[in-house]
């Protein structure tokens, strides 16, 4: 039997494919790039498999068909499609109980969350081998660490790194490495250096697809329930334990947040799972400009998109608003400009 | 021959078995998984690397979920992903030289 493509436009056949998934108690993802199917005589969906970058989603084989190798077709046709796209490295999220299926298809478990989740990559070596990687930078004396967007940097993201280095001998700084919104990662990778260069014991680090890139977390990126959200943050922070672990970190900086639906979610899980694993979470109150607002990215965003980026000024270093005051930044802002929502949930 | 670029060839279904190969710097790093690894996984590992030998591959990563495969099926695929690797694949496939 032949895997075909189900194109979104394909309403009708989409509706079967969203019923198979429902009949084992999976809903679609609304955020999927590729989704294919095995039919059966009468055109009925039978088995089905999607994709969004590199994560595979949303698998379901017929209870009436399984058994019958459906889900090895559809996984080879969902890896060739990713590799033809250029995804090589491929990440799986399933249920505890189905990770045996993409275990004896060369998925080796990187994380679980137990009774809920079990994230998956296409690699035997891959997190071990990333972990070994960040050993190498690691240093001696008091580490604590941060994990930010930097969405993009400005003199919040700055003070919350200023107090960490202050504290600490050494800050390890995870910059997420997903090209997510408007601004290339390489270019908040590029202003996060800026902004930090004078500060000597700041050292920084790229994510990879590890931590709360899209690979990680849909839910940041994508509007999702709470009960997801937690299971992803919970994901997430077993991950960052074993990061802090490598590089002997005893602390993690968050800043407060009082806007942001899913970072208030996410710092609420991690002040509760990481002193479990002897690591301090240490939440940090937001800056405010003199006239009482308060620093924040999608401030920033906000007023980019408006046109308005000399009101936002004053919460950007210089670093941050040279670039954007730049001709290199015009695509940029443009694509900012763009967008219909710029502030995340 | 040298791996140029990442190359999988095979598929997942019984029977079969896929090949990824990915440029790599320090030798033959091979990640075997099999549904017959305790029967063949030595048989299997063997003809990779043999496969790998004749095509004068000296340095890369091979990755390798197997199915059940029979020895001239792992043959071919590995000699599949390796010129795919090195857009080898589709014309002067040197029949009866290295590949035979």
């Amino acid at each position: 039997m032949a895997v075909s493509q189900v194109y979104q436009s394909d309403t009708r056949t989409m509706a079967k494919v969203k019923a198979l998934l429902e009949r084992v108690d999976i809903t679609l993802d609304e955020h999927l790039d590729y989704t294919c199917a095995v039919f059966d005589e009468e055109g009925e969906p039978i088995a089905t498999g999607s994709a969004f970058g590199p994560t595979l989603r949303c698998f379901a084989v017929d209870p009436a068909h399984q058994g019958e190798g459906l889900l090895n077709e559809v996984i080879t046709h969902l890896m060739e499609d990713r590799l033809t796209k250029g995804y090589f490295h491929l990440f799986v999220y399933t249920k505890p109980g189905s990770a045996k299926f993409f275990k004896d298809l060369g998925f080796c478990e990187i994380a679980e969350v137990p009774g809920f989740l079990v994230f998956l990559e296409n690699r035997r070596n891959g997190f071990a081998g990333f972990l070994k990687q960040l050993a190498a930078k690691k240093q001696p004396g008091q580490a604590a660490a941060i994990v930010m967007n930097a969405n993009p940097f400005t003199l919040g993201h700055r003070y919350l790194i200023e107090t960490a280095a202050r504290e600490n001998d050494v800050v390890h700084l995870f910059m997420l490495s997903e090209n997510a919104g408007p601004i290339p990662a390489k270019v908040r990778h590029r202003l996060v250096r800026e902004g930090v260069a004078d500060l000597p014991n700041v050292i920084c680090h790229e994510t990879g697809e590890y931590l709360i890139s899209s690979a990680t977390f849909p839910g940041y990126f994508l509007k999702s329930e709470e009960k997801i959200l937690r299971t992803q943050a919970r994901l997430d922070t077993a991950l960052f334990v074993q990061i802090a672990k490598t590089l002997d970190v005893t602390a993690r900086y968050v800043g407060h947040e009082p806007h942001s639906l899913v970072t208030a979610l996410y710092n609420d899980v991690l002040s509760e799972a990481l002193p479990a694993q002897g690591i301090q979470c240490r939440i940090i109150p937001r800056k405010h400009l003199p006239d009482g607002r308060v620093i924040s990215a999608s401030a920033v965003r906000q007023a980019v998109h408006d046109g308005r980026l000399e009101e936002a000024a004053d919460m950007l270093p210089e670093t941050t608003l040279n670039f954007f005051r730049s001709p290199e930044a015009a695509p940029i802002i443009a694509a900012i400009r763009r967008e219909k929502d710029v502030v995340h949930y | 021959m040298e791996i140029c670029k990442p190359a999988v060839a095979g598929t997942l279904e019984s029977s079969d078995l896929m090949v990824t190969v990915e440029p790599g710097t320090a030798g033959i790093e091979l990640s075997l998984t099999s549904s017959v690894m305790n029967q063949y996984g030595r048989q299997i590992k063997k003809t990779v690397l043999e496969t790998l030998d004749r095509l004068e591959v000296k340095d890369a990563k091979v990755t390798v979920v197997d199915k059940g495969a029979l020895d001239c099926t792992i043959k071919a695929r590995v000699e599949c992903a390796v010129l795919r690797s090195c857009d080898k694949s589709d014309k002067n496939i040197d029949w009866g030289g290295v590949i035979r």
